[in-house]
């Protein structure tokens, strides 16, 4: 056996998974996309261009998962940058693993059963009736983008906390001294030290956070009710309800390739901002 | 100390002591728990002077010197810079900088931006063009002009030392504090860079406070060394002071080698204390203050201070030769006394030459001078 067949041997597997797991479904996504519908629903062959001028037609969707997917994992960010910070800076080391675990314990649930827990917050009887009790009426929480997003940030909050946090647990803290020691204050050392050095964990969340996001559907079901729905919902709708399946591939391959360019074009951004380093990468 | 006229430092020395102190302690102590990691430490450190912290792993030094840095707050007691108590001070506001064992260099910043770190923090602000003369001359200082726009991981160990130097001096603080800065080095780059240190210093005249557990390093950088263990200050001096004149045996261990020997004091005449061992011998040496008849002591006898023969001499030990160690312009011996054990002597070049170089197995004798020998407590 030569060397280039060894490593060809060795590759395989890894290669076999890419094909199998990534090229061939995206390939028959890719191929329906052109197709049309049957009489009965699924998909007929065909070369059409029908489907992709049908998109406008879901355009709410986009709009919904292209403003509220970016939205939550900016609010996730903001949210989980000083939960990280205090656990993984400020937290006496003996109280760090008993406090790292309350972070995961919700991801022992289901994400529909916590949901549901929202659903009664944020409905008539939870947080409206008390604010109703202090004469505050008419407030509607339940199925507003405001309960997708508290769903969404709730949800994907331990997701985004952990890059942040192993970021900020891995700084060497004697940096922070020796900018003080330099005669930077406190805000000042956050600012040019700590912040710069857990750019990659927060990089790593958020597209974490995002790439999730942008296929979500659960929470807008359940927290949205119909009314504030993802391009993940319309996809449940034309793949399990229409069985319009010739569209839904074409929703579907749309959306990949708005996520391929978002993801590409934040990567640009990130590896310019960390131009040169080689202590730090992206996931 | 092959590099400082003997007579030099001596003036080195008088002169500190006029100058006035730019920092104290007194009766700083730090308590960490159950653990005592400073007790009562009183220490004056005079402008411009290169004083040393030695002593052992764990004995304190790094706590002492973080009190001075602001990272810990002494739990008694009081820091002073300049004349002023600076115990709850905040580390960036005193005018002290530090360099960190490991350095601590920022990753995320080339060479120039660190070492302009601290110039970026001053109010008023320092315009680009200061901040960029300053850090020039930092790095010319450190001989590593040229590197400016250098990853500080791109550099090597012993480059990155004079990057954390240079991040340091440049601000020009009153106190410098080093934490063994040369401890990561390999020994020819550690030598050099006590060239190089020692240099600087004198070159900018900046108040030095280093930390080693180094004592060869502490007896050729520094113009007074505190000796410590345990938490305490045991002894201060020049490095002459404390090399010719310890108050311990632990100090004597400490700074250079030497040979000990117990016993008790049988007399003291014309401050020459004659001791008895507990196998009966007599040795004599010169008595420290505060030590009487019956005293429980230690006689200290440097191996350079041993004279050996092959006749006898009156008051003289009777030896034989176990091995016979050359060092170039010294030859070491270490020789058998059936009493007292192994003793080091150490010869000159000059003395032990032709016939008077001792074999393996001889029978020698060896004496000293009683002056140069000193009766310390055992502790
Ligand atoms: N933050 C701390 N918490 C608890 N104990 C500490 C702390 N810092 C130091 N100590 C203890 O105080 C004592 C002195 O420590 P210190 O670091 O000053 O020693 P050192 O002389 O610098 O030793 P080394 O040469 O090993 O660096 C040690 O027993 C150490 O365990
Ligand atoms: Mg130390």
């Amino acid at each position: 056996m030569t060397r280039s067949e060894r490593n060809w041997l060795l590759v395989a597997p890894a290669a076999a998974w890419f094909v199998v797991m990534l090229v061939l479904p995206l390939s028959v996504i890719f191929v329906f996309s052109f197709g049309e519908r049957g009489p009965a629903g699924g998909y007929v062959p065909a070369f059409t261009l029908e489907q992709y001028a049908n998109l406008p037609a879901r355009f709410t969707a986009f709009k919904n998962t292209m403003i509220l997917a970016p939205v939550g994992t900016i609010a996730a960010m903001l949210i989980a940058y000083p939960l990280a910070y205090q656990l993984a800076v400020r937290t006496d080391p003996k109280w760090k693993t008993i406090l790292l675990v309350l972070v995961i314990v919700p991801f022992w649930t289901s994400i529909l059963i916590r949901s549901y827990a929202w659903i009664f917050i944020l409905g008539g009887r939870g947080l409206p009736a008390l604010l109703e009790m202090v004469g505050i009426e008419g407030v509607r929480l339940i199925y507003t983008p405001f309960a997708v997003l508290i769903g969404i940030i709730y949800g994907y909050l331990p997701l985004m906390v952990f890059p942040i946090y192993v970021s900020l647990d891995r700084l060497d803290k004697r940096l922070l001294e020796a900018s003080a020691d330099l005669g930077a204050k406190p805000l000042r050392t956050f600012l040019t030290v700590t912040l710069p050095l857990s750019i990659p964990g927060v990089a790593t969340g958020c597209m974490l956070v995002f790439i999730l996001l942008m296929g979500e559907f659960l929470i807008p079901a359940l927290l949205g009710g119909g009314k504030v729905f993802f391009v993940g919902n319309a996809l449940v709708d034309l793949f399990l309800q229409s069985r319009n399946w010739a569209f839904g591939s074409a929703v579907a391959f749309t959306l990949i390739v708005i996520m391929l360019v978002t993801v590409t074009v934040y990567m640009r951004v990130i590896a310019r901002l960390q131009s040169g380093r080689d202590d730090v990468s992206i996931m | 100390m092959a590099h400082i006229p003997v007579d030099l430092q001596y003036t080195a020395n008088k002169q500190s002591d006029s100058r006035p102190p730019i920092a104290a302690l007194r009766n700083v102590s730090k308590v960490f728990g159950s653990v005592i990691a400073a007790d009562a430490l009183n220490l004056s450190i005079a402008q411009g002077e290169f004083l040393s912290f030695l002593g052992p792993s764990g004995c304190g030094k790094t706590t002492a010197l973080r009190m001075l840095a602001g990272f810990e707050a002494p739990t008694s007691g009081d820091v002073l810079i300049d004349g002023q108590a600076v115990n709850d001070l905040e580390p960036y506001r005193r005018p002290v900088n530090m360099v960190f064992q490991s350095y601590a260099l920022f990753p995320h910043l080339n060479v120039s931006d660190n070492i302009g770190y601290g110039l970026r923090q001053r109010r008023p602000r320092l315009s680009r063009g200061e901040i960029a003369g300053k850090v020039g001359r930092a790095l010319e200082i450190v001989r590593l002009t040229g590197f400016e726009s250098r990853r500080v991981w791109e550099m090597s160990g012993g480059q990155q030392q004079r990057v954390a130097l240079a991040r340091a001096i440049v601000n020009e603080p009153k106190l410098l504090l080093l934490d063994e800065p040369l401890a990561a080095l390999d020994r020819k780059l550690r030598k050099e860079m006590q060239i190089e240190l020692q240099d600087l210093q004198r070159q900018i005249g900046i108040t030095f406070v280093l930390v080693t557990h180094d004592q060869e390093e502490a007896l050729s950088l520094s113009d007074r060394i505190c000796v410590m263990r345990g938490g305490r200050i045991v002894q201060t001096g020049s490095p002459q002071d404390l090399y010719d004149q310890p108050k311990s045996r632990y100090v004597a261990d400490f700074v250079g080698t030497s040979n000990f020997f117990d016993g008790t004091i049988d007399a003291v005449v014309d401050g020459i204390a004659t001791l008895a061992t507990r196998s009966g011998l007599r040795l004599q040496g010169a008595a420290t203050a505060g030590l009487s008849v019956g005293a429980a002591v230690c006689l200290s006898v440097r191996p350079e201070q041993i004279r050996m023969s092959r006749d006898a001499v009156p008051g003289g030990l009777a030896c034989t030769v176990h091995n016979r160690i050359f060092l170039g312009e010294h030859t070491e011996y270490l020789v058998q006394h059936p009493a007292l054990g192994t003793v080091n002597v150490l010869t000159p070049r000059l003395i032990e030459s032709g016939d008077m170089s001792f074999q393996t197995g001889e029978q020698v004798h060896i004496n000293w001078n009683p002056g140069r020998a000193l009766v310390l407590s055992p502790d």
